[in-house]
């Protein structure tokens, strides 16, 4: 037993002073870095005709491997791309997956590198924390942002107005206007799920959890949760919610470009994806203030290495090239909002209506930071969707939902 | 001695080598996986890393009881065996009599009902989907609408039975054209004596179905019945496609239920116990159904 602790003393010993030596010729880091990300068609042109470049440039020794994945089943792909030993060294994932994938023991821990320390700082918190599980931080925000209201120009028009309302309750006053008139809706929560429900919820007062993330009971059945519920509740019985939110038509897209839908929210994709037709025939705005003031709910994705990765140095190079300012400006023109403070206080040359997603972001919360977050999530659109299919009601929905967090917060 | 055993399996060897490369498939891609599958349903079993975490006994069986998630998906399924496979019957049957009496064009015919059947599930699914879409835009309810069966359109996917209906019409539709080749076959091989014996005692066409067709199809039906009612506990894609399990997971059939449970919670374990507690039901189910329906399978010649 000694003696083979020896060895492996003595190993690692010889490894150390090996790649000290390594360190002290100062070699460029070469390789081949393959990349999944799932930006959007214009996204993913800037990203190949202006960032891909600049990269090439600073460090021809590294190939950058680009390969768009779409969202649909994209964790199987993971699945079995990893379990296959083909897993790419870097993948661009969605905020809420990096504690899940950590918990499996698959991602690189990142504030393991040297140089994590000083990047560290200049990140704004939130995005940072979506990275941390169990002490330490499995990858680097890239980009962030929230949904905000999108009005549908022509129907505020008819409505008699040119700018968006400020508050709630003339945003309802709006909706009942409109209801008079067949197949038009005032408000329409895009689903049940957390992404699509929380932005009401919060702005009309409700919480999930505690700050510190730790407990359900207390917040989630609150009387002011419970009566963010039923209000809403109370506007889809008055008629004034959409059907997009059960998933019918006309969806929240279509219905916007139909006249059907007041506004909906959503994310800066609304108009990178749609292109000028979606800017021109909308007005943007914050979520208009009600009880809980405006509230959104922060999105966006990290970058994360798999533990697999035989080209870690080149990846780490690439993810810290995708942190400098001139990247992280770059992909703003498409309204995707920088993590770092000093990106986003030097952005200019931006769409106008990323001021408003910058605006929004100051008083947007993340979902609940879990390696659980997918069943919690599952918990929380069946207790939203029991309470409108009229399964339950408000209070025993979010009494069963916040018991069943408590647990999976454990 | 040794030579004595040689000869005495002599016949044994012989077929060795032929036995060899079938049993070796057999034991990589049948056994091996159920074994393991087995041993994965012990723990909480991590997929990426392809170990156990922490070895749960038969911790993951007494969930799968407790599971309301899995006595719904297992009574969707359930209802889409009884409600999908005698419609399917009944259907492929009369149109294999009525072609199998000659009638012009019957060639066409049975390509026509074909078609459905080599068609991918997952294009008919995504087909079906639009034509059931909720609202007045969706066909079906247009066309119901017009002919005023309704009065206001029906949301098909918003409710567990109407989206289980949408997913019983496609099976039937899609099912009935196998039933009638099948059925035909079996057609085929009834000796056209019989009718013609019955023609000189003047039977009508129902008693003949009645009294010669149908006793002597027995064994094609049992054959039938077999394949469907465990293509029943196989039905996937339609259900993935269709619904997805919505609303709030109430159309989940077993294996959709199994494949969310596995691929996006990440519940390796659980989800291997769940396959295993529906393929040791099935299994039953097949055994059962062998020995009810025995007498048939046992005369009949497929």
């Amino acid at each position: 037993m000694t003696l083979k602790k020896l060895l492996v003393g003595l190993f690692s010993l010889l490894l150390v002073a090996g790649l000290a030596g390594c360190k002290a010729d100062p070699k460029p880091v070469s390789g081949k870095v393959l990349f999944w990300h799932t930006y959007s068609e214009g996204e993913e042109a800037l990203f190949l005709a202006e960032v891909v470049p600049l990269f090439n440039e600073a460090y021809p020794e590294i190939e950058i491997e680009s390969v768009r994945m779409p969202y649909d089943g994209l964790k199987q792909q993971v699945i079995t791309a990893y379990t296959g030993n083909v897993a790419p060294d870097v993948m661009r994932m969605d905020i809420v997956w990096v504690p899940e994938f950590a918990k499996q023991g698959i991602l690189e821990e990142v504030s393991a590198f040297d140089e994590f320390s000083d990047l560290k700082d200049n990140f704004f918190a939130g995005s940072l924390s979506t990275n941390f599980y169990n002490g330490k931080y499995y990858g680097l925000p890239l980009n962030t942002n929230t949904k905000v209201a999108v009005y549908s120009k022509a129907v505020l028009a008819e409505l008699g107005m040119t700018e968006a309302p400020a508050t709630w309750d003339e945003m309802i006053a709006l909706a009942r206007t409109l209801k008079a008139s067949d197949d038009r809706w005032g408000l329409t929560p895009q689903g049940f799920g957390p992404w699509g429900f929380l932005p009401y919820f919060w702005t009309l007062g409700g919480k999930v959890t505690d700050d510190e993330y730790s407990v359900a009971t207390g917040y989630l059945n609150s009387a002011d949760s419970i009566a963010a519920v039923q209000q809403l509740y109370d506007y889809y019985k008055e008629g004034l919610i959409g059907p997009a939110m059960f998933g019918e038509q006309p969806d929240a897209w279509g219905g916007m470009a139909g006249g059907n839908y007041l506004w909906i929210d959503d994310g800066p994709w609304y108009f990178s994806i749609i292109g000028q037709t979606a800017i021109d025939s909308t007005i943007v705005s914050t979520i208009p203030e009600g009880k809980g003031g405006s509230v959104s709910v922060v999105g966006g994705e990290d970058l994360v290495m798999f533990n697999k990765s035989e080209n870690k140095d080149a990846s780490w190079t690439f993810m810290q090239f995708m942190m400098s300012d001139e990247v992280q400006k770059i992909m703003a023109k498409t309204g995707m909002i920088p993590v770092t403070q000093s990106a986003a206080d030097s952005l200019t040359d931006v769409p106008a209506y990323v001021a408003t997603y910058i605006e929004q972001l100051k008083t947007a919360q993340p979902r609940t930071p879990s390696a659980s977050w997918g069943s919690i999530e599952q918990v929380l659109s069946l207790a939203i969707e029991s309470v409108f299919r009229d399964e339950k009601t408000v209070t025993e929905a979010l009494n069963d939902a916040a018991t069943e967090i408590d647990a999976l917060l454990k | 001695m040794k030579k004595s055993l040689k000869y005495k399996y002599r016949n044994e060897l012989e077929v060795l080598p032929f036995l060899l490369p079938g049993f070796i498939l057999l034991l990589i891609f049948i056994f091996y996986p159920i074994a393991k599958n087995f041993y994965m349903s012990l723990s909480d079993y991590n997929i990426f890393l392809d170990k156990m975490n922490t070895f749960t006994g038969i911790d993951n069986y007494i969930r799968v009881f407790k599971d309301k998630m899995f006595w719904d998906a297992f009574i969707n399924t359930a209802a889409y065996a009884v409600v999908t496979i005698l419609p399917q019957m009944a259907i492929g049957l009369i149109l294999a009599i009525i072609i199998n009496t000659k009638i012009k064009g019957s060639f066409l015919f049975r390509i026509l009902f074909y078609i459905p059947v080599i068609t991918s599930w997952l294009i008919v699914s995504l087909i079906f989907r639009y034509l059931f879409e909720s609202g007045d835009a969706g066909l079906i309810n247009y066309l119901l609408l017009k002919a005023n069966l309704i009065e206001t359109s029906i949301s098909w996917f918003s409710n567990r039975w109407t989206a289980n209906a949408v997913i019983w019409i496609l099976a039937v539709w899609k099912g009935i054209g196998w039933n009638m080749v099948v059925f035909l076959a079996g057609l085929q091989g009834i000796d056209r004596s019989y009718y013609e014996a019955a023609d000189i005692d003047g039977a009508n066409i129902i008693q003949k179905v009645r009294f010669i067709t149908i006793p002597l199809l027995k064994p094609v039906t049992f054959f039938i019945m077999t394949n469907l009612l465990v293509g029943s506990f196989n039905v996937f894609t339609q259900v993935y496609v269709m619904t997805n399990g919505a609303p709030m997971g109430r159309t989940q059939v077993l294996l959709s239920y199994m494949y969310k449970v596995a691929f996006t919670d990440f519940q390796i374990g659980y989800s291997s116990a769940l396959s295993v507690v529906v393929g040791v039901f099935i299994f039953i189910l097949a055994m059962g159904q062998q020995k009810f329906l025995n007498m048939g399978y046992k005369e009949g010649q497929l």
